[in-house]
């Protein structure tokens, strides 16, 4: 009988019904909209902050720091299984861990810097990083691709072994305009130097906020346990960025949930307190002919779960094809990979009819407690 | 049956203190057909309601059949109003998007909605409503509306009938239905309590009592 109320009481006034449903429903929808779109936020900005490079470097313990930084890679070597070492750790903070050769050569006649490259190791799965390059191919520096009037295609000779050209890399304004990158054994082959690499590079996927202490300090101690005989150096400029980045990011996103939260709070309990205000008399009457307080309170929180169901079923179909809709035009590298979140319904589902019931509980709460003639009278 | 002690209410407001009742002492023996008559204004409609469990008095005790009613809380006050008072309203008051069975049945508690589904019928048949019962108020007439109304009130067969100017809004010919239809239940032995400014249930009356700035007088 309660539900029948509910439903002719609906129908009776379809206004706020239709009101207080899209009042959800655009919450709802909102906030899937929302979440499915900072997924596709987060994963671009991880791809994009992961695009400034890598930004840690294992190089051999002994390596002479000021001969380091003046060619650019370590005089000493390692052997290349030390790259396969963490795969045994999963829970370590280096991502994308990928073993290089770097040595410098006389090539017609120009100095240049040969860097050979494995495929990436990541512990954790995640897809490629850095460029994959397939035996016999090479990436050309853009300073040496100008010079020599190299193009895409082209087969060149570096020590006695010919390689094609598989891209010319645009100008990077750094030692890579005068590198050439190769597959690692290849290099190893050319450059006499069969299973030896002079530096792992890797990400830092260890994002701490700035009270939570210094990343390297924990990075260095997990290297500790995985090559005693290595040591980790660390590009702070584009460690610091991501990691400010994704805070930031997390923090807008933080302070819109609950302004939005709050905003949406206010929008159904007026709603629930205008439907309450107009029911207030109808409330009088029921109390009147000696029905109780929670069979009246179950009448509006009744039609509250109702409406809140609904909307939640509109709400997460309207969000997730926005998401899919005009998600792919704010987030261009990531489009793709913008879907509807399932588990978000489910989210949906329990979440709108409880805040709708919430929202209209104070109203019928206080409506319900007045004495039955001040109500009539009301 | 019932009985007021020293009943006081005042209503507070911006522009300050009404007092409505005034240390009313009253008392009504069950079966009685009491007409209470005065001005606008003079405190009838507040004396009914705070007999009929629906506005707690400033002051004062009411007792009916010997329960003090304001010492019970509210869903026990509830469940006393809905088993012993009837109450019948100027104004109809009408639940509006429920039909007319809907509406009469409504009194008779939600949850045992089948089993007084055959009395509604009958009643609604002894007032003449039985080719209304699917239509909503709006689909009414005033008097019809006030007979479905009465119909609400007297179903589950109270033992105190409250009517609060029942006939106020009605023409002539629909005022004397809704008398005869009350007088009917005044016969069966039912208690009414009738507010009125007019004379039209002086001829009912077992008692007259008149109010005026809310104090009694017979």
């Amino acid at each position: 009988m309660i539900f029948h109320f509910i439903i002719k009481e609906i129908k009776f006034r379809k206004l706020n019904f239709i009101l207080a449903l899209s009042a959800i429903s655009f919450a709802v929808a909102f906030f899937v909209f929302f979440f499915t779109s900072n997924e596709a936020s987060k994963r671009e900005t991880i791809r994009l902050t992961r695009d400034m490079g890598f930004n840690l470097r294992i190089i051999p313990k002994e390596t002479d720091m000021n001969k380091f930084w003046t060619t650019g890679y370590s005089e000493f070597t390692m052997p290349e299984d030390y790259a396969n070492r963490f795969m045994q750790f999963k829970d370590f903070s280096y991502a994308h861990i990928t073993a290089t050769l770097h040595k410098e050569i006389l090539w017609n006649n120009k100095e240049i810097i040969l860097t050979g490259m494995a495929p990436e190791i990541d512990p954790a799965g995640r897809s490629e990083m850095a460029f994959h390059i397939e035996p016999g191919q090479v990436y050309i520096g853009y300073d040496l691709a100008k010079e020599f009037q190299l193009h895409r295609a082209e087969m060149i000779d570096i020590l006695g072994r010919k390689f094609t050209i598989l891209r010319v890399l645009s100008e990077s304004g750094s030692t890579d305009d005068i590198r050439i990158y190769g597959p690692l054994a290849e290099f190893q082959e050319i450059l006499n130097m069969k299973g030896q690499i002079n530096e792992i590079m890797a990400l830092n996927c260890l994002c701490l906020s700035p009270d939570e202490g210094d990343p390297l300090i924990m990075l260095r101690e997990q290297l500790n346990q995985i090559l005693p005989d290595a040591k980790v150096v660390m590009n702070t400029t584009i460690a610091n960025a991501r990691e400010k980045q994704r805070f930031m990011l997390e923090e807008y996103f933080a302070v819109i949930s609950v302004c939005l939260v709050i905003l949406i709070a206010i929008w159904i309990g007026a709603l629930a307190m205008i439907n309450t205000k107009e029911r207030e008399q109808e409330i009088g009457i029921l109390k009147a002919i000696g029905h109780r307080y929670g069979k009246i309170l179950g009448i509006f929180l009744g039609k509250a779960l109702i409406i809140g169901f609904i909307s939640a079923i509109i709400g997460y179909l309207l969000g997730s094809l926005l998401a899919l809709k005009f998600g792919g035009a704010i987030f261009k590298i990531t489009a793709s990979s913008i879907k509807p979140i399932y588990s978000l319904f489910i989210w949906s589902i329990i979440v709108a009819p409880l805040f709708s019931s919430l929202s209209s509980f104070i109203p019928a709460i206080i409506a319900a407690t007045k004495d039955p003639a001040i109500s009539i009278k009301n | 049956m019932i009985n007021l002690e020293n009943v006081t209410k005042i209503f507070k407001s911006p522009r300050g203190k009404v007092e409505a009742l005034k240390n009313i002492n009253f008392h009504a023996k069950g079966g009685e057909f009491i007409v209470i008559k005065g001005p606008s204004g003079a405190g009838k409609t507040t004396l009914l309601l705070t007999i009929g469990c629906m506005l707690k008095p400033t002051s004062g005790v009411i007792t009916i059949d010997g329960d003090n009613i304001y010492s019970l809380k509210q869903n026990e006050r509830t469940r006393f109003r809905a088993s012993h008072i009837g109450f019948v309203f100027q104004l109809f008051y009408l639940i509006p998007y429920i039909n007319v069975f809907e509406n009469i049945i409504l009194s008779a508690g939600l949850s045992i909605y089948n089993k007084k589904r055959d009395k509604v019928l009958d009643l609604a048949n002894n007032l003449g409503l039985m080719n209304r019962l699917t239509h909503t108020p709006s689909e009414l007439s005033a008097g019809e509306c006030q007979r479905v109304a009465l119909a609400r009130a007297i179903i589950h067969l109270p033992k105190l009938l409250l009517a609060d100017e029942p006939t106020g809004n009605l023409d002539i010919e629909n005022s004397l239905e809704v008398l005869k239809i009350i007088k009917h239940y005044h016969q069966q032995g039912g208690t009414v309590l009738f507010v009125t400014h007019t004379d039209i249930a002086d001829s009912c009356a077992s008692r007259i009592l008149q109010m005026e700035n809310g104090k009694i007088s017979e």
